[in-house]
């Protein structure tokens, strides 16, 4: 995991509040993004993530609130903003590209929109080429693309321009284990080059691993926010937990000490090395026989679901 | 099995509102407008519009004039003896030939009937090789030649029935031996009747004599009673080479028209699979305005709707003989080609930013060009249509169109400059600059709702 900078934050959100006629999509919203870091927003459906993300990108004005990007205060109509918002890149969702231009074409096409130009676009197009490795398949239509490919096009086409923020929505949803690794590689190459990212995703596991801080929002509310470790302590706790698979039915004097899920025994233990032989000795001595042991940390699904609850949002 | 299909289909299509339009309701609309145009067909009777035709009487003889005046008491014409009044000339003179000939070749009136001087002496001889009467129609306009030629022949018996009667009488007395006294008393009594000096319905009083009550009616006698000459309004030796080249044009303008307002509607849906895509988000989030996008957008449509219509002509000429390669024509194909192209790119875009999905835009255009193009003459020439929907054309993308497109290749003028043909064109001009300016900036008002919210 990279180390936080202690330098002046890229992106600043305070208060930030927007209404969609009878829907408070953003609520007194506040976020913080260091430079060289990669901060994960998250939250369940309809919670305010996009809405964030695209009143960062200029395109939803605030009701209230204010965004600080890059050292300049976010005003939709100021030309300062406008030269800000040249410094960032979005990636959206979608595979937003143009199906029957090549990798190459489609790189030229947003190139320019991103003020590139002659040598200067050539040389970011080449390089966008090797970062995403479709250098071999440069002048092929995408839409003959896989999945994996078309999503590192889709990015790449998005920071051609080396922006100094990345906001990434989602950028791995529906692509294969492999092509997921390969996205985080070259995201994290883009951060070792100076690059701050805002991603927001579902992939919880994923987050949980590649995020330096994590924002988790709710119904346009930011609820939670901190390194993973410090979400743990500040929700489930670090207690880990161990389940104890027994050949047999759970005997009557083990029901008192553990909580019992079919043949399986729960327990919560804060240190493992201490606990865990005493633990072992007492199922044994209680007549149980262990035929599996399961040992699992807490997850930031967890801690997602002790935040947001396990209501639908839909 | 069969039974769920049918209910989820049905479920599907009652909820689809741009299939429940395409399948009912676009066929009514459609029939119903054919059924007005060629219900409207053949000309006379009530709320059917009459041909329009202009009457020059160079005779000027009682029965030239009592001849005149039955074509305008015919149903399905419109006889018109003047241009319209004007400041300069509120009493303007009748008109002659050549002004005749000239407001048919503009496609102001359908066909003129010069009835020539002489023109009284020799009617109702059979024998004679008298004066003919001209009929002046337009190649562009089949029908008329043909419907006016045979309201003559009505128009004839109802005009003079009284010199038909002495003429023919003449003959019997000549080749045949002459009358009796009683059979001259007869004919004396009832030419009266059929000068129109006395009421038919005297004679019945006064005469059993069968038929009487009939006289004024026709028959088969007096088919080819006046004898026509036909000209062509533009009979300049290569009658049939024109003739083909207005057909070729109308279709040219009107086939093209109409497919470059669905190639544009087609193309204005990008903006609605870019929107669906991402695509257009991701290009807004660049410093690019929604302005300069439409603007990008509309250059683009308007460039390959110019290329469209400059194909078709081309291909029309090329392969079809269509006159586009004189001066003044490929001037007036150019000016008008280039407006057309921007209306029509503008009437994509705004459809576009009009509508919510692909889907809708594809039904919603799918009824607005069809709709436009039969109103509008891209199916059927606007001579065939009644009245009102030569009026309703004028709210038509393609009316206007079609009507510059003519102007250029079959209602010009031979003599014209070309800045003279060219401003010939500035209705048309006008109205398809400001329809394309005014479809721009109802597109921009419109994709307000994909900029900064």
């Amino acid at each position: 995991m990279a180390a936080v900078s202690g330098t002046e934050s890229v992106l600043t959100v305070r208060e930030a509040t927007k209404r969609f006629d009878q829907t408070l999509a953003l609520d007194r919203a506040d976020l913080e993004l260091r430079p060289r870091e990669r901060l994960g927003l998250l939250g369940p459906n309809g919670a305010g993530k996009t809405t964030l993300v695209r009143a960062i990108a200029g395109r939803v004005r605030l009701d209230a609130g204010r965004i600080r990007l890059l050292g300049a205060e976010l005003d939709l109509r100021s030309p300062q903003s406008r030269r800000v918002r040249g410094r960032i890149g979005v990636v959206p969702q979608e595979i937003a590209l143009y199906p029957l231009l090549t990798a190459r074409e489609n790189l030229r096409s947003f190139g320019e929109l991103q003020g590139l130009r002659g040598h200067a676009l050539r040389e970011h197009s080449d390089w966008a080429l090797d970062w995403t490795g479709l250098a071999d398949r440069a002048d092929e239509p995408i839409k003959r693309f896989s999945g994996g490919m078309k999503r590192r096009l889709n990015i790449a086409c998005s920071v051609l321009h080396r922006p100094e923020v990345v906001l990434l929505d989602e950028p791995t949803v529906g692509v294969d284990p492999q092509s997921r690794e390969r996205i985080w590689e070259m995201l994290e190459k883009l951060r070792q080059e100076g690059a701050a990212q805002l991603v927001t995703t579902h992939q919880l596991d994923e987050a949980q691993q590649i995020c330096d801080r994590i924002v988790i929002i709710d119904h346009g509310r930011v609820i939670a926010s901190g390194s993973f470790r410090q979400l743990i302590a500040d929700t489930v706790g670090g207690q880990r937990q161990i389940a104890l698979e027994l050949d047999g039915d759970v005997p009557a004097a083990l029901r008192e000490v553990f909580t019992i899920e079919g043949k399986r025994l729960i327990h919560g233990l804060h240190d493992v090395g201490r606990e865990l032989p005493a633990l072992l000795e007492r199922v044994a001595a209680g007549g149980g026989t262990i035929r599996d042991v399961h040992l699992s940390s807490p997850t930031l699904q967890a801690v997602f679901i002790h935040l947001t609850g396990r209501e639908l949002r839909e | 099995m069969i039974r769920t299909i049918l209910r989820s289909h049905w479920l599907h299509t009652r909820r689809d509102t741009v299939v429940l339009g395409l399948t009912f309701v676009l066929p009514i609309i459609f029939f119903t407008i054919f059924a007005i145009i060629f219900g409207s067909m053949g000309g006379g009777g009530d709320g059917i519009d009459p041909l329009r035709v202009i009457v020059v009487d160079a005779d000027s003889t009682g029965v030239s004039a009592r001849f005149a005046a039955a074509l305008e008491e015919q149903d399905a014409l419109r006889v018109y003896r003047a241009p319209r009044p004007t400041d300069e000339q509120p009493e303007p003179p009748p008109y002659d030939r050549e002004g005749a000939l000239a407001a048919v070749r503009r496609g102001h009136v359908s066909a003129a009937v010069i009835l020539p001087e002489g023109f009284g002496d020799d009617f109702g001889n059979f024998t004679a090789q008298g004066e003919e009467v001209e009929v002046i129609y337009d190649a562009a306009n089949p029908l008329a030649q043909h419907v006016v030629s045979g309201l003559l022949q009505a128009a004839a018996f109802r005009a003079a029935p009284d010199v038909l009667m002495e003429q023919g009488m003449g003959y019997l007395d000549q080749f045949g031996g002459g009358l009796t006294s009683e059979q001259q008393a007869a004919i004396d009594q009832i030419l009266p009747f059929l000068r129109g000096e006395r009421d038919w319905e005297e004679l019945a009083a006064e005469s059993d004599t069968p038929g009487a009550s009939d006289a004024s009616g026709g028959g088969a006698v007096f088919e080819g009673l006046v004898r026509i000459r036909s000209t062509d309004a533009r009979a300049a030796g290569e009658i049939e080479e024109e003739r083909r080249s207005a057909i070729v044009s109308y279709y040219a303008a009107g086939i093209g028209v109409l497919f470059v307002l669905f190639s544009m509607a087609g193309a204005g849906g990008s903006l609605l699979e870019e929107e669906e895509s991402g695509t257009l988000e991701r290009v807004l989030v660049t410093n690019t305005s929604m302005t300069t996008l439409l603007l990008g957008k509309w250059i683009f449509f308007g460039l390959m709707a110019l290329l469209q219509l400059v194909l078709m002509f081309l291909w029309g000429a090329l392969v079809f003989g269509l006159d586009l390669f004189t001066s003044n024509h490929l001037a007036g194909f150019l000016v008008m080609s280039v407006v057309t192209a921007a209306a029509a790119s503008g009437f994509g875009i705004v459809l576009a930013a009009l509508c919510r999905s692909r889907a809708q835009l594809s039904g919603i255009s799918t009824v607005v060009i069809l709709v436009m193009g039969a109103l509008g003459g891209s199916m059927v020439p606007g001579f065939v249509m009644p009245d009102f929907m030569d009026t309703a054309a004028l709210f038509t993308f393609n009316g206007w169109a079609l009507d510059g497109y003519l102007k250029v290749f079959w209602y010009d003028d031979p003599n014209a400059t070309v800045l003279q043909s060219v401003g010939a064109l500035l209705p048309q001009l006008a109205v398809l600059a400001g329809l394309a300016a005014i479809f721009f900036f109802g597109a921009r008002l419109l994709a307000r709702r994909w900029e900064t919210v």
